[in-house]
């Protein structure tokens, strides 16, 4: 499906398992595209959100403080916020005192390599789609993931970008706007 | 300027929730090395005192704070 995917689009699709990957998150979910989106090149998305004031630093706290209520085991996720990889610590650690040797108690699976995406998320790069071609265009850009994302309004994406007081509307107008001066 | 270390700096800034919960991530990874690492020494012969020199502390606190789970398991007398 990715074919009409503009190379900045797949960056994008690239770079939102990364974000999963940094947050020890087991799948690819919306907010991790938009992140991506943001953090990705000068595409019609990153630059839409840019100027509504958008920050990815911003954004991860806000995941962060929705996906992740601290537990009681080692809380990966805080670690990450420090650039502490959990997962490399105890790689090191299991080298020397054998598997295992971190573990209070039992331990989360996790998940090495390839991280999913989520049923939400696939959803987002199918209505990116629909958009370029609702807007003529033959290509499928950030913009238009973005565009997707606000069209599907369900998932952890809108909720942190109307948390950090964007207007879904405004900003979906700004998209399309930016996205018609760059077809033209 | 790495990924991890752009991170860092986000964290710490001021959301205290955030913060906080970090410094807790990093305590509970921290008492999980010590106890692996004061194990690993007692296994191989070292005393309390040295352990304790080594941690900064005082013997009779390395002692309180290992020496029962050490018992418990069966590896101490």
């Amino acid at each position: 499906m990715f074919e009409r995917f503009t190379n900045e689009a797949r960056a994008a699709v690239v770079r939102a398992q990364e974000e999963a990957r940094r947050l020890h998150h087991q799948v690819i979910g919306t907010e991790h595209l938009l992140l991506a989106i943001l953090e990705t090149g000068e595409g019609a998305g990153a630059q839409a959100l840019r100027a509504r004031g958008v920050d990815a630093a911003d954004l991860r706290r806000r995941i962060v403080g929705i996906v992740d209520p601290p537990g009681d085991d080692l809380d990966s996720a805080a670690l990450a916020t420090l650039g502490i990889d959990l997962e490399e610590v105890r790689r090191v650690t299991e080298a020397s005192f054998g598997p295992g040797a971190l573990d209070a108690r039992g331990r989360k699976p996790t998940r090495p390599g390839h991280i999913p995406f989520s049923k939400r998320a696939k959803k987002v790069l199918e209505l990116s789609l629909r958009e370029a071609v609702r807007l003529g265009h033959n290509h499928i850009g950030t913009g238009h993931v973005l565009l997707g994302l606000i069209r599907e309004g369900e998932g952890l994406a809108p909720l942190v970008l109307t948390d950090a007081g964007v207007d879904l509307a405004t900003l979906r107008e700004d998209v399309t706007r930016l996205l018609s001066s760059e077809a033209a | 300027m790495s990924d991890g270390v752009q991170l860092a700096q986000e964290a710490s800034s001021r959301d205290p929730a955030i913060g906080l919960r970090a410094v807790r991530a990093l305590r509970e990874l921290a008492e999980r090395l010590e106890a692996l690492q004061v194990g690993n020494a007692r296994d191989q012969g070292w005393s309390w005192q040295e352990i304790a020199i080594c941690l900064g502390v005082s013997r009779q606190a390395v002692h309180k704070k290992h020496g029962g789970s050490r018992r418990i398991l069966g590896k101490e007398r």
